[in-house]
């Protein structure tokens, strides 16, 4: 297991650290804050980039690993392709938690400078950063057993079009009211996100998160071997 | 040099860093009071200084950075970093609500809801997933070093205690940093201190088998985490109930503060031991 750790230490190396400087971007876009806005929106503005540039470095470290012959090799191994598949699902999870600690740090003095500037409105960003970390984390699940299943390339296309596929049929069905389903919908969003549930509706949201990342491990574990076969093709 | 001496040496350095560190943080107080940034600054690099230390003196020893218990281990683990996340909570809701409930004071746990308890539960499961990282910064250093290399020298149980004393000893800056920013009296901060001693010495016997048990350092992260978060979640709903302002327990709040722990304390002392009798004997 060592040795798969530093192979993914010694690839991936930059793409991880990077996320120590995504972290820090919230601060770079104070240069920017005539322009704008306040600090507050700064920081908020800052995250949500920081969160979109993240969330594209985390991908690219599940490139260079769609080789046929590295599949048979490492499924040769004692430690196998769960070995392997387990140490990538455990970096992205690591990343995803370096980039959130970061962030929280640089915001952490960002406010600590403000306060001292004598800024003293400054909002709590937790309720941003943390929901988008959890969203983050839902689509590295998504991302990873696509890239293995099909390949990077073909991996996102296909994701893509399912995405899309989805995309249209949910927005026909809230256009053209099928089943009541756009009532429904807005129904249960208004039951759901007021103010009593929405604490219960952040924790399920996030365990499940949690949950659902553990099982496209799995997911990725059954797969794995068919999208070893379509590599190099 | 014997492995005795050598483990001596090393453990000696890395105290030396270790309160170095804490001498940088007391010099600094009069400029932390004066500004949040210096303060934020010190006192991140203080949070992280016993990882550093452990850092710094496998560099300066050359003992290399093997057997730091960074693997995640979950494979056969998965009970052991779920007792990790639970047992912190259930003590603490000892701690805060038995007292509450024995003096006949129910009314007061107006927040404890079904819903709110487990909306704070699941908080809490999440977020020591993805936010208790900040914590390494300790227990790479206590749990992941110190530990290991006190064992030999002074045994399990000696550890536990001088390991539990050097624990919270590092916490007497923030302990005393109220008095000597002129808030409140030295024995109150003394009194403080005292209490965290018996605390941490205690709850670090919990985060030494954890340690020892699954060979990484991240259950006791979580566990670390989740000490530190669950007296928060529990004080949270506790203030949503109708507790008079001038509430007091009395005696049973001050017996249900460290009963708990110190049970706990003997179980995990008992489990260690008898996993290190079990344990086949190394030349």
């Amino acid at each position: 297991m060592t040795g798969l750790v530093y192979k993914e230490w010694k690839q991936n190396r930059w793409f991880i650290l990077s996320m120590i400087l995504c972290g820090a971007m919230p601060v770079l876009f104070l240069l920017e804050k005539d322009i704008i806005g306040d600090i507050n929106t700064v920081r908020t503005f800052g995250t949500i980039c920081a969160f979109l540039v993240a969330g594209g470095l985390q991908t690219l470290v599940l490139r260079g690993d769609d080789r046929k012959l590295w599949g048979y090799w490492i499924t040769s191994t004692s430690d196998g392709y769960k070995g392997f598949l387990r140490v990538k699902y455990e970096m992205v999870l690591g990343m995803v938690v370096l980039f959130m600690f970061s962030l929280q740090m640089f915001d952490g003095l960002l406010c600590a400078v403000a306060f001292d500037l004598g800024t003293t409105e400054i909002k709590d960003l937790s309720n941003i950063s943390v929901p988008l970390i959890f969203v983050q984390l839902l689509l590295r699940a998504v991302d990873i057993p696509f890239t293995l299943r099909y390949g990077n390339k073909k991996g996102s296309l296909i994701k893509l079009i399912y995405s899309l596929v989805f995309a249209i049929i949910i927005s026909a069905m809230i256009l053209t009211n099928f089943c009541n389903f756009s009532i429904a919908l807005f129904e249960t969003a208004e039951k759901l996100f007021s103010g009593d549930n929405l604490s219960m509706v952040f924790g399920v949201f996030s365990v499940s998160v949690l949950v659902i990342y553990y099982l496209s491990y799995r997911i990725s574990c059954r797969i794995y071997l068919k999208g070893v076969e379509q590599y190099d093709r | 040099m014997t492995a005795k001496k050598e483990n001596a040496k090393r453990l000696g350095i890395y105290l030396l860093i270790v309160f170095a560190f804490m001498l940088i943080f007391a010099l600094f107080i009069k400029p932390m009071n004066a500004s949040n940034t210096v303060f934020y600054i010190i006192y991140m690099i203080f949070s992280f200084s016993p990882a550093i230390a452990s850092l710094l003196t496998r560099a300066v020893t050359k003992e290399g950075f093997r057997d730091m218990k960074l693997h995640l281990n979950f494979t056969g683990n998965l009970k052991w970093y779920l007792l990790a996340f639970g047992l912190p909570l259930i003590f603490f809701s000892a701690r805060i609500l038995l007292p509450v409930i024995v003096s006949g004071h129910s009314e007061w746990l107006g927040g404890f809801t079904f819903q709110n308890v487990l909306a704070s539960a699941f908080m809490l499961a999440a977020l020591s997933a993805v936010q208790s990282i900040g914590l390494l910064g300790e227990e790479l250093g206590w749990r992941g070093y110190m530990n290991q290399k006190m064992e030999p020298l002074f045994g399990t149980v000696g550890t536990c205690l001088v390991g539990g004393i050097v624990w919270s000893l590092w916490h007497l800056p923030m302990d005393i940093a109220g008095w000597l920013d002129g808030e409140g009296t030295l024995s109150d901060s003394l009194m403080m201190c005292v209490g965290r001693m018996l605390l941490l010495t205690c709850f670090g016997t919990f985060l030494m088998w954890l340690t020892k048990k699954t060979d990484s350092v991240f259950p006791a992260v979580v566990a670390h985490f989740m000490f530190n978060q669950s007296q928060g979640a529990l004080g949270e709903l506790l203030s949503q109930g109708d507790i008079p302002e001038n509430a007091d327990l009395g005696m049973i709040a001050s017996v249900f503060e460290y009963v708990p722990m110190i049970l706990l304390a003997v179980v995990f002392m008992g489990l260690l031991l008898f996993e290190k009798k079990k344990s086949p004997e190394t030349v």
